[in-house]
This record gives structure tokens, sequence and C-alpha cells, in this order.
């Protein structure tokens, strides 16, 4: 893994399901920021992360993970990221306790490094308490909190969250959005895809805009409204989305 | 004519309807069954009608009119009402926990009386219709051939039919009242199990007993002599009832009738209680936080086996699949125990269950993976993921059968090993099998797997009828060696390692 090297570089990513869903995308995240990639509707956003975490095989173009090509060394680059889909599926019948042994297994990771960062999370989560019910129990905030302990058990660098607050209330979202920034703050890297423009105008350093699989814009969200001369990124969003041809 | 909306008709419509789209196979988004299985059911129907000509003219006149038929046709009735139990049971459990549609009906301005007395009616109708199917030919046969009593055997099957929807949900709510309904799920899906295989327990009674003291002779002697059993008993009113005699007939419908409306009148409320109840099952009583305890395991392998075995045992399906197979297994365990000639059968019976038992299992561990996008983010090695995939399905009968493997192995030692043998690589045909060849599928999939995969339910049939019937060869070759037994050994042996090769070469590829 090397330092240097930024936490993603995608170049001339296809994949095409009869048609182009990723078509030719160049995509560079540095180390340490938090990144949103916006796109409407179908605009490739899953289908990217989907292959940079390895769960699609790409038709064409390399992923680079914090510097480890995901086509030579798919367990290396997997070590140091974290996937979070906008469904988690948890098993509804282990208990959050047995979850994250099962994840922390999976990653592996030693007994001693594991029980005190699972103790911690359920506790920053507010899980502690619902430790031993069953997950097929829980609210969808609750499996999301939960999904989002299991990426995190094993201390990533970089963390990628498609759609990570859909579906939860104020307070679930509070303490997911205080988790992403205290992430970066401590060093590590947050892609994560939205459709609430609000959450990456306020958390994002850096906003990607895909529209048909490919990059149309790119920056911060002062450069991206200079761009467009627009006012809040919903305008800017709808100005690049609905103003170019696909 | 069109029943009303919110009629007790128009909802039995829609609960009819609903039972015929859950007939089709559920391949390409269709919801009904297509031309094809339409024309095999049809086949099937009229075959079943040669078979009970067949049957009915072999009787003669006399034969058919003989009051006397009664007693064999009661047994048989009695035997299809512990497989209506069974089936109304589950079907009580689908209704209660599983389908997704009560919640609705219970919130529309229906009366729940009404809700309650479509769904025992749909249970009835869903418990009758195969014994209908099968048997209804040979009352159908029987009219054409002058005995138009025999159409007493719809009304019985009916009325028994609605019997066993009342039992099985006065028995189901009885364990919710008791038990509460996270257990009671479990718990009548394997007195389902346990109804299901009881005739065929019973079935194997006079094998238990055969060595010493004649005791299965002595209670036929004592059913056919005695007046409790004499052809004037009151246990033959089923078949009477099947033949047409008009006091069965009507007792058996008055009955149905009666339990029916019991059922419906006094536990309606308590089936609304029971939903709420099953409606908050998946929330258990959280434990204080101080109890948090961890158990992180060294390696991955462990991870995964006992996270696999975890879901296997807080699945109630499963539990109730795989106790009604270790009740095929009991009377097999006496085979061994008494040690005695059935060897051959011993061989075949142990391969063909352990080989199902690990159908089952692989379907569950592999294909109905719940999280698989975890598994492939992670950086875990797929092949030591795949090995404790397997190990994880094919441990639990290999561990089953060991003791009474070792018992054999200890006995007869020949013939020990050459079950082990056969009994080992019909579990591990099983497992492949499913690796190579299982699709991903949801767990609540698991009672059509079969249909949803044919390919894959094929060859684990042919694999497990290969091992099973080379299990039977070596025993037999070992104890009576038949000159014909060895090439059939060995074409059995083929078979079985051709059709793991055909599963290999066929095996699905990583997206």
């Amino acid at each position: 893994m090397r330092a240097e090297s930024p936490a993603l570089r995608l170049s001339g990513l296809r994949k095409s399901f009869g048609r182009p869903a990723v078509d030719g995308l160049d995509l560079t995240v540095r180390r340490g920021e938090l990144y949103a990639l916006l796109g409407p509707n179908g605009a490739g956003k899953t289908t990217t992360l989907r292959m940079v975490t390895g769960l699609l095989a790409p038709d064409a173009g390399d992923v680079e993970v914090l510097g480890i090509d995901l086509a030579r060394d798919p367990a290396g680059a997997k070590r140091g990221m974290a996937y979070l889909p906008d469904d988690p599926l948890l098993y509804g019948k282990l208990k959050p306790t047995e979850y994250l042994e099962f994840v922390a297994g999976l990653w592996g990771i030693s007994a001693q490094d594991a029980e005190p960062r699972a103790r911690r999370l359920l506790d920053w989560l507010d899980l502690t308490k619902h430790a031993h019910e069953l997950t097929e129990g829980f609210s969808r905030g609750m499996k999301q909190k939960l999904a989002l302990a299991g990426a995190l058990i094993h201390e990533p660098e970089l963390l990628i969250l498609d759609e990570p607050l859909t579906g939860l209330d104020a307070a679930a979202a509070r303490q997911v959005k205080d988790l992403l920034v205290s992430h970066v703050e401590q060093g590590g890297t947050v892609i994560l895809t939205t459709h609430i423009l609000e959450v990456a105008e306020r958390l994002a350093q850096r906003i990607g805009i895909i529209r048909a699989g490919r990059l149309i814009a790119e920056g911060t969200l002062a450069e991206l409204r200079e761009r467009t001369q627009g006012g809040s990124l919903e305008d800017v969003f709808l100005h690049l989305t609905e103003g170019q041809p696909g | 004519m069109s029943a009303a909306p919110g009629s007790i008709r128009w909802l039995l419509g829609h609960e009819l309807r609903l039972a015929w789209f859950g007939a089709a196979i559920n391949k390409g988004g269709k919801r009904r069954p297509g031309w094809g299985s339409i024309a095999v059911f049809t086949v099937g129907f009229v075959g079943m009608h040669l078979v009970a000509f067949a049957l009915l003219r072999a009787l003669g006149p006399g034969g058919r009119g003989d009051p006397l038929l009664a007693i064999p046709i009661s047994l048989v009735v009695i035997a299809c009402s512990t497989f209506m139990l069974s089936s109304s049971l589950r079907a009580c459990v689908l209704a209660l926990f599983e389908r997704g549609d009560l919640d609705l009906l219970l919130s529309s301005p229906l009366p729940s009386r009404s809700i309650f007395a479509v769904r025992l009616l749909g249970i009835a109708a869903v418990t009758a219709l195969p014994y209908v199917y099968l048997a209804g030919p040979f009352a159908n046969v029987a009219l054409v051939l002058g005995h138009p009593g025999w159409l007493g055997l719809y009304v019985t099957i009916i009325s028994c039919a609605t019997l066993m929807a009342c039992a099985g949900m006065l028995l189901t709510l009885a364990l919710v009242r008791v038990l509460g309904a996270r257990r009671t799920r479990v718990v009548a899906q394997v007195l389902g199990a346990i109804a299901g295989a009881l005739i065929f327990l019973l079935s194997q009674f006079s094998n238990f007993t055969r060595h010493d003291g004649n005791v299965g002779p002595r209670i036929m002697e004592m059913m056919t002599h005695q007046s409790l059993f004499g052809p004037d008993s009151m246990l033959w009113l089923p078949g009477r009832a099947v033949l047409g005699a008009p006091l069965p007939l009507v007792g058996a419908v008055l009955l149905a009738g009666l339990a029916f409306a019991l059922t419906v009148a006094r536990t309606h409320r308590f089936f609304v209680h029971g939903l709420q109840q099953a409606a908050g099952m998946g929330r258990a009583r959280a434990r204080p936080a101080g109890a948090l305890r961890f158990r992180f395991r060294g390696s991955l392998f462990d991870t995964v086996v006992i996270k696999e075995w975890r879901l296997i045992a807080r699945d109630p399906h499963l539990i109730a699949q795989v106790l009604l197979q270790l009740i095929y297994l009991v009377p097999l365990l006496f085979l061994v125990m008494r040690g005695d000639s059935a060897g051959p059968a011993l061989g075949a019976g142990l391969t063909l269950l352990c080989s199902s038992l690990t159908g089952s299992l692989a379907w569950i561990v592999i294909s109905a993976e719940d999280a698989p996008d975890l598994l492939l983010s992670a950086p875990a090695p797929r092949r030591t993921l795949q090995l404790a995939k397997l190990a994880a399905a094919t441990m639990p009968a290999l561990l089953l059968v060991a003791l009474p493997l070792l018992w054999l192995v200890v006995r007869t030692p020949l013939m020990g090993l050459l079950v082990a043998f056969t009994v080992s690589a019909a579990v591990l045909s099983a497992g492949l099998i499913v690796q190579w060849t299982g699709r991903p599928a949801p767990r609540s999939d698991f009672k059509t797997r079969g249909k949803e995969n044919f390919l894959c339910t094929m060859l684990e049939l042919v694999s497990s009828l290969c091992w099973g019937g080379l299990g039977w060869l070596l025993v037999a070759l070992a104890t009576e060696g038949a000159g014909w037994m060895l090439p059939a050994a060995a074409a059995a042996l083929t078979a079985g390692l051709l059709v793991l090769l055909l599963a290999r070469m066929l095996r699905r590829r990583p997206v």
C-alpha cells in the first residue's frame, strides 16, 4: 500500500448490461477526503461502486484502491476498504455481536483488536442494548447502523457507502454523518453516493457528478457553483444533469 | 355472478386465486401454472382413472360392494388424516406467520370472523385437494361401474380435511398461547413433520419387534378377533362413509361442520391475537448492557462454519425438514442395533438419507447465502469460504450417522466400512453438486428450491440414487455375493462419478 497514491483511481472504467452503464469513467479520490458521487437514477453510481469493491468485474478499465490494482491483488485491495450497500443484507438469525464476530473473521482481525472496536462501535451507534436481539427484528435504521459498524470493525482506510442515509430517522442520520466526519478527521477516506444533496453540500470536500456512466463535472462546491453560476448544489446538479445530452 | 366486494365469497375467491398463483413454477415471472404443468396434471389425472379402473375391476362386483372393504379403506383414511394434519399445521404456520397480507385484511373494515373463516376454509381446501386428485378417480370409476355410493369418498375427504384444518388451527393457536409466537413457529412445524411420519413409523412397528415374540402378528390377530376391531366396529365408520353408507356420511358432514363453526366462533379473536404476537416476534427482550460478550474465532474457516450452523439452528423451516428426515432414520437405527439380515436396505437407506439431508443443508448454506456482497467484498480467500461452507453443509449428516456407523463397523466391519464409504461419497457429492450448480436464492424459497433449479435438483436426485444403489449392491455383494452385483456396483459407481463430473462441467462461474 503506497502512501503517496490516491485512495481510489479509476481509469477508463466500462461496464455494459446490453447498454453502457459505466462508459469510460476516470476518477481520482485523494486520501483523507470525503467525496460525494452524485447523479440521477440510472447514472451508473452503484455499478461504479460495485466494480470498485470487486462485486462486479469491469468490461474494461482499471481500478486502483490505495495504490493496489484490484484486478491483480483483489484481497490486498479489499483489505483496506469497506463497502456499505444501499440496502445492506444482514443475517436475520444472527445477533449484532455475532454479526460483528463474523465480519471481523472475514477481514482476519484478531480477537484482541476486534473486541474493543466492536464494543466501541455498538456503543457509539447506540446498539449495545440491542446486542442480544436477532437482527430480523431490527428497524431499517438499526440495520443500517449495524452494517456500518460491520464496515468499520476492521478500521478501513477507504469507506465506500451507497446511499447511507436512505430511510434513517433524524437521530440515526446524525449519528452516521458524525461517524463519517470523524472517519475523515482521523485520516480516512469516504466515498458516498446520495440523493440528499444537502448532505453532499455540507459534508463533501469534493463532489463528482456522473450521468450516463460518465463524469460530467467534478470539484469543490464552490468550483461547481462557479462553473454553472448556480446557487445551491441542487441548482448546480439540475443544471448539469438536465442541461447536457447523455 | 361475481361476488360482492368484501363478502365471504369474494374473499374466498381471492384466497383461491392466490393458491392458484402459488401453484406456478415462478420461472420467468410467471404467476400461473403454465400449459406444460396443466398438461402433466391432466395426464396424471387420466392415469389415476386407469389405475382406479384396473383395481376396481380386479375387485369384481362382489368385492366392490363388500362391507368388509370398509376396514382397509378406513385404515387408509386414518393414515391420510395424519398427513392432512401435517399439511394443515404447515398451512396454519404459513397463514399465521408468513403470509404478509393479513395486516392489510385486518386493517380493512371486514369482520375478523369472516377473514378467519375464509382463511380456515382455504386451509381445508388446500389440505383436501391432493387427496381429491388422487382418490377422486376411484369414486368416478366406481360410479361408472354401478356403485354410486362411492361418491361418498368426496364427502369423506372434504369432511376429513375440514376436521384436520380445524385441529391444525386449534393446535397452532394453543401453542401460541402456551409457548408464545416465536416457539410456536418451530414446534408447530416439528409436530407437522412428526404427524406426517407417524404412519411410516407405525408401519415399521412389526419390523422393530419381529425378532423375538411375534408381537406384530399378535396385534394383527387381536385386531381381527377382538370386538373392538371386529367388522362392525365404530372404527371402520370412515370406510363406510367412503362406500356411501348414509349415517356415517351424515355424521362426517355434521362433525366437520360443527368443528368448523365452533373453531371460527370460539377462536377468531385469538387468531387476531396470535397474529399480533407473530408480528412482534422478531424482537426479543434485551439483556442488560453489561452482559455483552463476544467470541471472536481464530480462523476464517471456523468463523464461517459457526455462522452457518447458527443460521441453520435458528431456522424453524430447516429444523422441521431435518427432523422429518431424522424420523425416517429411526427404523434404520433399529436395524443397525439389531444387526439382522437387512444390511443392503440399511446401506441404501443411510446413504439416501444422508445425501438428501446434505442437499437440503447445502442449499441453505451455499445457495441461500443472505449477504453474498459481504463475502465478495471481503479479502477472505474464496477457496477457504467455499471449503468452510461445504464443511458446514456436510458435517451434520456425517456426525449424525457417525455413531450408528461405528456400531456397525464394530459388529460387522466389512459392511460398516462399505456403508461408510457410500455415505461419505453421497454426502460429498450432494454438497459439491449444490456448490457447483446451485443458484443464489432467498432462504424463504427453501420449499420451492426444486422447482427453481431443476438441473441441480435432478443432479442431486440421480447422484443420491447412484450412491444409494451402490450402498445396497456393495453390502449385498459382501453378504450374498450374486454374480450380477459386481458389474452393477461398478455401473452405479461410474454413474455417480459421471454425475459429479457433469456437475463440475456445468458449474456456475462468478460474475
